[in-house]
């Protein structure tokens, strides 16, 4: 039990970023202006809605012998591939980014993810069902990599691959940055918990006292009412 | 040119209405981020309004936000604040959050669309509601609007009376935390369903339950109306929804009906907790039905209107509104084909028409069942290279390639439609759906099991023409409307063959949608009837857990991931090609 309660968020969080790989190679598929690119972009992402599947598959696994409290906890929703940051609410890679630095960061990416499959695969072990399926993702991974990598040697054959070295080092970085970032909001988030319950205890010892008689509605035309009023 | 959007708290969208009362257009955000259930500012909904409409900032006269931030905002807080220390986890959400929450839309409106947040006003959340719905009504006077729902910004219920689209009376509400539709989505979540997405499968599993049994009867104690106060009551003891962001409920309620499901355990009938399960949703079931004929009931009595408006969260019950119709002063029902959150950037976007002082000559029309332009960009031109590497083209021509569907069709094959435009609503009416012959016990059960992984308790819908209809189903007149956008459930009539149709529930009902003249489905009938074929199985086109199908891409996308073979659409009909 303790084991598996251990492995719920490896599961979990694997299976976001995969889902967000997918959604972000379809926003590619639909935002480029090639349709050489739309079909590569396309089957692109039929691997990581693949991947993602497994992972989900892998996550339910577990979560059905763990506790029912724990296994609510790691219920997925959608939305959370925002609110966790797997997605950027200002829009996907493809909008955000130079195209230059979309397939620069797909390929560093690729080869980042599969590594972090290399942990997975320990845990589930490499004879097991799950580690083949693990291993086989792997191996679309790296395939994944090269194509990226092709691609990007194509469109800027003026790179060296040193240079690329420099990208994918620099979203090495990142990721550990990103990382300890988490780390650090992380204990600042248990540092200033205490602060901020006081604080919402204040709050709502004030909120208990709000009057809020006013927004009743009862009898009045809802056409009248201020148009330019939040209240 | 006038903009209504909704967001934050759930379901983003966007409206675009014209200066003479016309739905030009609406997107909800999930369909083009393809993250179901997107709640964040629907900045990719407005860009395409204003992309595909061929409009600038400059061109919109208003912009509505569907509901009054601070309100919502303060009403939660307040509740709260009196059941602290247990409310602090949500308390402190709530002030965290505040930046992140819908009282920034203000802001939001400014970072994305410089100019447009000059231009922002706020309906109320419950008439938006209403104006979404009284937009799908024939008639736009002397009506009464029953909007019920988990919680907008004030009530989470409420009845008023329309005299006209400039006067809309508020005569009754149900304050927060009181509520019918988080009643409803906390047995969802404790039944180990997802809020705001499982609610559809507890009304399935209801089907299997009983009335009688034990479970059932401990639901009913829950809730309950009181006649002297005309008002809903519940024994919030069970719940933590007004408390906790990640509870709906408590050890209380486990403690009176058991221990909540494992949402990672799947629900089979004949399972050893399956009958436990149905009961628990029969007896939710039957407590919202019953609250909501004592709501209409109310109604009647302070409006005397026999014509009623339903919308919110809970009027996408679909079971329950057959009884709606049967309660004797009701002459008619108007459900809008997206009558939940999403929907009401339609009435936010009529708010700020109808608010436009210069157009004193009103004329709100009804707007059709698909309103979404179509992406033409995507579908001739991006696609062309996955369409020749994946896929053979069978028929070219419009009319070949429906022919060859039909054909198709006949011999049991399950089709997948990306026609023209998008439906408004969370059910997809055949332009973006999953058809097969409805009669054909095999393909709809290769559809639903095969293809769409749905559960085994929650039947495909049939569509079909009302005369067909009539030789099988107990039909309502007054719900005439809603079978159009498969609001609502029938009977099949007694003794009749419909019984042992593959798209009938286990009680005997269907959710059957009657198919829109001229649509891609009545064009699809006109052929197959020629076959033999009178109902069409209709489901939506995607994979479960994703939204609908939007574009063509998505449709070759879904063929790529699943069994599917066929997609029609506006190209022609494609056959995958392994
Ligand atoms: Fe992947
Ligand atoms: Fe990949
Ligand atoms: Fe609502």
């Amino acid at each position: 039990m303790k084991k598996i309660q251990s492995e719920l968020p490896i599961f979990f969080e694997t299976a976001h970023a995969e889902l967000a790989s997918a959604l972000e190679m379809l926003a590619a598929c639909k935002g480029t202006y090639s349709p050489k690119q739309a079909f590569g972009y396309f089957m692109h992402a039929k691997d990581e809605y693949n991947h993602a599947r497994s992972f989900f598959k892998m996550l339910s696994k577990r979560g059905k012998k763990a506790s029912i409290k724990k296994a609510r906890d790691f219920r997925f929703t959608p939305p959370s591939l925002i609110t966790k940051g797997y997605i950027s609410n200002k829009g996907f890679l493809i909008d955000t980014m130079k195209f230059k630095d979309f397939i620069a960061f797909v390929y560093t990416n690729e080869l980042l993810a599969k590594s972090s499959f290399e942990n997975i695969l320990i845990l589930v072990g490499h004879g097991t069902e799950e580690g083949k399926t693990i291993t086989k993702i792997m191996a679309d991974e790296l395939r994944h990599h090269g194509m990226a990598k092709k691609f990007f040697l194509n469109h800027y054959p003026a790179l060296q691959p040193w240079q690329l070295m420099i990208y994918r080092l620099r979203e090495t970085i990142h990721n550990k940055g990103r990382k300890l970032y988490d780390a650090n909001i992380k204990i600042l988030d248990r540092l200033l918990t205490p602060i901020y319950k006081s604080m919402a205890y204040l709050a709502g010892t004030m909120a208990r006292k709000l009057n809020l008689n006013e927004f009743k509605r009862k009898g009045k035309n809802l056409m009248n009412i201020s148009s330019n009023s939040i209240l | 040119m006038f903009i209504g959007v909704t967001g934050y708290n759930h379901e983003s969208s966007a409206a675009l209405v014209d200066n003479n009362g016309v739905l030009v257009n609406f997107y909800i955000e999930e369909s083009l981020s393809r993250i179901k259930g997107d709640k964040s500012f629907p900045w990719r909904s407005i860009k395409k309004l204003l992309e595909s409409s061929n409009i600038e900032i400059k061109d919109i006269e208003r912009v509505a936000f569907y509901e009054r931030p601070l309100s919502a905002f303060l009403h939660i807080v307040k509740e709260a604040s009196f059941h602290m220390p247990r409310s602090l986890g949500l308390l402190t959400h709530q002030f965290r959050n505040f930046n992140r929450s819908s009282v920034s839309c203000y802001l939001d409106f400014a970072k994305f669309f410089r100019g447009l947040e000059t231009k922002l006003i706020y309906s109320d959340h419950h008439l938006s509601h209403t104006l979404t719905a009284l937009a799908y009504s024939n008639s736009k006077k002397d009506i009464c609007s029953v909007v019920v729902d988990g919680f907008g910004d004030r009530s989470t219920a409420s009845i008023s009376q329309i005299v006209d689209p400039t006067e809309i009376n508020e005569l009754w509400e149900c304050p927060y935390p009181v509520s019918l539709g988080l009643f409803y989505s906390t047995i969802t979540d404790y039944l180990g369903f997802a809020i705001n997405e499982g609610e559809y499968k507890v009304m399935g599993l209801a089907s299997f339950g009983d009335s009688k049994s034990k479970s059932a009867k401990l639901i009913s104690g829950l809730m309950g109306w009181d006649s002297n106060s005309n008002k809903i009551i519940s024994d919030m003891s069970y719940f933590d929804y007004h408390l906790s962001t990640s509870n709906s409920f408590n050890s209380k309620l486990e403690e009176l009906l058991g221990p909540a499901r494992n949402p990672f355990v799947p629900l089979i009938p004949g399972d050893s907790d399956f009958q436990r399960c149905a009961d628990i949703a029969r007896g939710a079931q039957d407590l919202t039905i019953y609250l909501l004929r004592k709501i209409f009931t109310h109604a009647y009595k302070i409006t005397r209107s026999r014509r009623f408006l339903f919308s919110g969260g809970v009027s996408m019950n679909s079971a329950s509104i057959d009884s709606l119709a049967q309660l004797p002063f009701i002459d008619e029902i108007i459900i809008p084909p997206s009558p939940g959150d999403p929907g009401c950037a339609i009435g936010a976007a009529f708010y700020s028409y109808i608010k436009s002082n210069s157009y004193s000559d009103l004329n709100i029309s009804k707007p059709s069942l698909f309103p979404s332009l179509k992406e033409i960009r995507n579908d001739e031109f991006l696609a062309e290279e996955i369409i020749s590497n994946e896929f053979t083209v069978l028929e070219k021509d419009k009319e070949d390639a429906f022919l060859k569907a039909a054909e198709l069709i006949s011999v049991g094959e399950v089709i997948g439609t990306v026609l023209s435009n998008n439906e408004t609503g969370p059910r997809a009416l055949g332009n973006r759906s999953l058809i097969c012959d409805g009669k054909n016990k095999d393909a709809v059960k290769y559809l639903n099991t095969v293809i769409k992984n749905r559960s085994p308790f929650r039947p495909t819908a049939p569509a079909m023409r009302y005369e067909i209809a009539e030789k099988y189903y107990k039909l309502r007149p007054e719900i005439y409307e809603c079978y159009k956008s498969m609001s609502a459930t029938c009977k099949c009539l007694k003794d009749n063959v419909s019984l042992e149709f593959p798209t009938t529930h286990v009680d005997g009902t269907a959710r059957i949608q009657i198919v829109e003249n001229k649509s891609s489905l009545d064009k699809l009938l006109s052929i197959l009837e020629t076959m033999g074929i009178e109902i069409i199985a209709n489901s939506s086109l995607n994979v479960s857990g994703d939204p609908t199908c939007f574009d063509l891409v998505d449709g070759l996308m879904v063929c790529s991931r699943t069994k599917l073979r066929y997609l029609l659409t506006d190209l022609g009909l494609l056959k995958r090609k392994t």
